[in-house]
């Protein structure tokens, strides 16, 4: 009898100390979302070396870190992705991309090389040239300038996008939660507008206002 | 032993080369080859706008221009195509601060009308096939020009668009007035995937720094563009100044459609774009 007693102590206390590995801790680190963040102020771009032609190398060594306002990280990025003689609602939905990709990416920095950085300046994650905005990716990027595409909760997630094949509606794309540039094209050239482009190509996501 | 070719057939084959040959026509102007003869007069023709844009840049307006002849009489004279800047007295570079860079577009924002739309009225015919560079479209451009080094803007940099000889001076905020630069084209891409959009050559000049020349500025049809130059000052420590090369890249969405169109199934490289 005393070694079944002992028996079950010692199987309760086993029980007890697996218990933490058997049942996780719940996850209690909050979504960062529209409501308890603010739209950056500043991107740090690291500035990677040039190839040969005169290129940022997207293999290349960290140069520096260069500290850009968030806006004209924004305006820069935008007629080197986008085209800028693109219809204006395609270069909404492109400005709409680039800006929550930044915004993701700031929330998110990485260490490499010693440097911590946002981004880089090259298609490893959005091609950004210093000096490079035009009047019509900028009226874009006014015209988005208040408003947010998240999850329904304001979760701010990473607006991916890629290429794409011209005059095609690349519903490829749209499965792999990616939008296509071309693709915004192709549906702004048939009169969708920039919240429907988006729609089509993120599911599970609402258009936010940000608050002032 | 008869020998081959013999004398008289050497004869008339003398001949009949003879005959040939005084087949051929001499006079060019009775030639049933109208596209050879539509290009005798491109180069005159873009001269022409040349003159046109430099005497309207001021309006930013461009009058249609008639194609261009062949010059009857070279004896006569005509006006040079471009004057040497010569400060105050110029029409086609201002001097700063006059500039009315906002002039044909009083909002001074941006009225974007994207999409394949015909020439403007007034626009006559090029000179040559489209394919091949000949080109009217135009579209309004303007070159900041900075400090390289303290990315301030610099007042009273000359600034000359390579393919028209235009000539501009920038203003107290570094900017050249808005003005009409051709969207050329590079023909040899345009057989195999149509070029998305044109090039264009600057060189800025300033007293005390470097000669910039900025090429491959991208040009397209129907917004307003612009581009930066930079420059950079001429220090005690220079040695051998030269001018600096700023070449634009192609636009890398134009890139991905070049690899595209001729990768072959056996060698794939990276593959197609996808996802």
């Amino acid at each position: 009898m005393k070694t079944l007693r002992r028996r079950t102590k010692v199987a309760a206390i086993g029980f007890m100390l697996a218990m933490p590995g058997v049942i996780a801790a719940p996850n209690v680190e909050a979504a960062q979302t529209i409501y308890n963040t603010s739209m950056p102020s500043v991107m740090r771009v690291a500035i990677r070396e040039n190839n040969a032609s005169g290129e940022p190398d997207p293999r290349g060594r960290i140069i520096y870190v260069q500290a850009v306002p968030f806006v004209t990280y924004c305006e820069d990025v935008l007629p080197n992705e986008w085209f800028p003689s693109w219809r204006p609602e395609a270069l909404k939905a492109g400005a709409m991309a680039v800006k929550m990709f930044a915004w993701y990416h700031h929330l998110h920095p990485v260490t490499i090389d010693g440097f911590t950085f946002d981004v880089d300046n090259t298609t490893n994650f959005q091609h950004f040239q210093d000096l490079s905005s035009q009047p019509t990716t900028n009226a874009a990027f006014a015209a988005i300038q208040n408003v947010a595409y998240t999850r329904p909760n304001g979760e701010i997630i990473e607006l991916n996008y890629s290429a794409g094949y011209q005059n095609d509606p690349n519903w490829q794309y749209r499965n792999a939660q990616k939008m296509a540039q071309w693709g915004t094209e192709y549906w702004a050239e048939r009169g969708q507008n920039y919240v429907q482009i988006l729609q089509f190509y993120y599911q599970n996501r609402a258009l936010m206002k940000l608050q002032s | 032993m008869k020998r081959f070719p013999s004398a008289r057939s050497v004869l008339l084959a003398c001949a009949a080369a003879g005959v040939i040959a005084m087949a051929i026509p001499v006079d060019d102007s009775s030639s049933s080859n109208h596209h050879a003869q539509s290009l005798r007069g491109a180069v005159a023709t873009m001269g022409q706008i040349q003159d046109t844009v430099a005497n309207n840049n001021a309006t930013g307006n461009r009058t249609p221009v008639a194609p261009a002849k062949p010059r009857p009489n070279q004896a006569v004279p005509t006006p040079p195509r471009t004057n040497p800047v010569q400060p105050g007295t110029n029409n086609s570079a201002k001097p700063p601060g006059t500039s009315t860079p906002q002039q044909s577009n009083p909002s001074g924002t941006a009225t974007p009308a994207p999409g394949n739309q015909p020439p403007a009225a007034g626009q006559a015919t090029p000179a040559g096939p489209e394919s091949w560079g000949y080109t009217r479209k135009t579209s309004k451009l303007r070159i900041h020009v900075i400090d390289g080094r303290t990315k301030q803007p610099l007042e009273g940099a000359e600034v000359v668009v390579i393919e028209t000889e235009q000539r501009f001076r920038t203003d107290k905020n570094g900017d050249t007035p808005w003005f009409d630069a051709p969207i050329f084209r590079n023909p040899k891409y345009r057989p195999m995937v149509a070029e998305l959009h044109g090039q264009l050559g600057v060189i800025a000049y300033k007293n005390g720094y470097r000669d910039s020349i900025h090429l491959g500025i991208r040009m397209h049809e129907n917004i307003r563009q612009e581009a930066t130059v930079w420059m950079y000052k001429i220090g005690p420590g220079d040695r051998r100044i030269e001018p600096v090369l700023y070449q634009e890249p192609y636009h890398h969405l134009w890139l991905i459609q070049l690899a595209d169109k001729f990768r072959q199934q056996s060698q794939i490289g990276e593959g197609p774009e996808r996802p």
